[in-house]
């Protein structure tokens, strides 16, 4: 989406269009954080950025566009920003083994559970974030928790 | 030279009994152990495969609850883009139709206030 080829790469980019964000926009970094690291934090990032992501998707809810919640926005992706730079400090090691897992086994979260419990353990221990997975059946051991699963991966 | 008389008669210690019994070997288990067996494999499995169905419901719930929460932040990121290039869009047009009395660069085409994605996207 905001990727571009820098020219001389021999990637056809003339369709890309350059023009700079307007400067009354604040400057914002983007996350440039990959589908797998996106997926191993999606459950901290929820939790831990609720009231920024909740506030803009009622933002969204009033209009769909673009300019409207733009300010919303970069507080979504100021919040994210945070999160991942406290999770590389403290679980550094045990989220780069989740998500090169999930990134290895199709993306598939049954597939990686012992990095993804180390993981979840790290970040509750140093950031007090717990996954839940909400609408899990009352009385029912959560997806992730669950000790001997019928679904798992068949090689090791 | 005709040969001397012999009697003949049965071997010594007398002729095997004759074998008129059935011979049927052991066919294993009874018919309502078998069909008990396999009920209790079929009960099992049909277990398995609810309990298993249980679990890829929560499985699924789970990959859609990590998209729900990536949502809003691929979302704004899309959207800083577009805002992006709509003003530059509206810059655009604004400079080729300048000569044109009374045009409105970045005017929807329709007449109402929801909001369109644009018809013509340069990325």
């Amino acid at each position: 989406m905001t990727t571009q080829y820098p020219r001389g790469t021999g990637f056809k980019c003339d369709f890309v269009d350059q023009t700079p964000m307007p400067a009354d926009v604040p400057h914002v970094d983007e996350l440039g954080v990959t589908s797998a690291p996106l997926k191993s934090a999606a459950f901290f990032l929820g939790s831990f950025c609720k009231d920024y992501n909740e506030d803009f998707m009622l933002c969204k809810s009033e209009s769909r566009d673009p300019a409207h919640c733009l300010k919303e926005g970069r507080k979504v992706t100021r919040c994210a920003i945070d999160l991942i730079n406290k999770m590389r400090e403290n679980c550094g090691s045990e989220w780069d083994a989740h998500w090169e897992c999930l990134d290895k086994r199709n993306q598939e979260l049954y597939h990686c559970r012992q990095p993804e419990r180390k993981l979840n353990e790290c970040m509750f221990d140093k950031l007090g974030i717990k996954k839940v997975i909400p609408g899990t059946p009352e009385g029912r051991t959560p997806i992730h928790e669950k000790q001997s699963p019928i679904y798992k991966s068949i090689q090791k | 030279m005709a040969a001397p008389y012999r009697q003949d008669m049965p071997p010594a210690g007398g002729f095997e009994s004759i074998k008129y019994k059935r011979n049927l070997p052991l066919r294993g288990p009874g018919a309502y152990a078998i069909l008990g067996g396999v009920t209790a494999i079929c009960a099992y499995g049909f277990y398995r495969l609810g309990q298993g169905n249980l679990e890829r419901r929560e499985l699924e719930r789970e990959k859609v609850w990590t998209r729900i929460h990536l949502l809003p932040i691929l979302m704004a990121e899309g959207d800083r883009d577009q805002y992006r290039r709509q003003q530059a869009a509206i810059a655009r047009e604004k400079e080729i139709m300048k000569d044109v009395p009374g045009w409105e660069a970045g005017k929807s085409v329709y007449h109402n206030d929801r909001k369109h994605s644009p018809e013509v996207r340069i990325a």
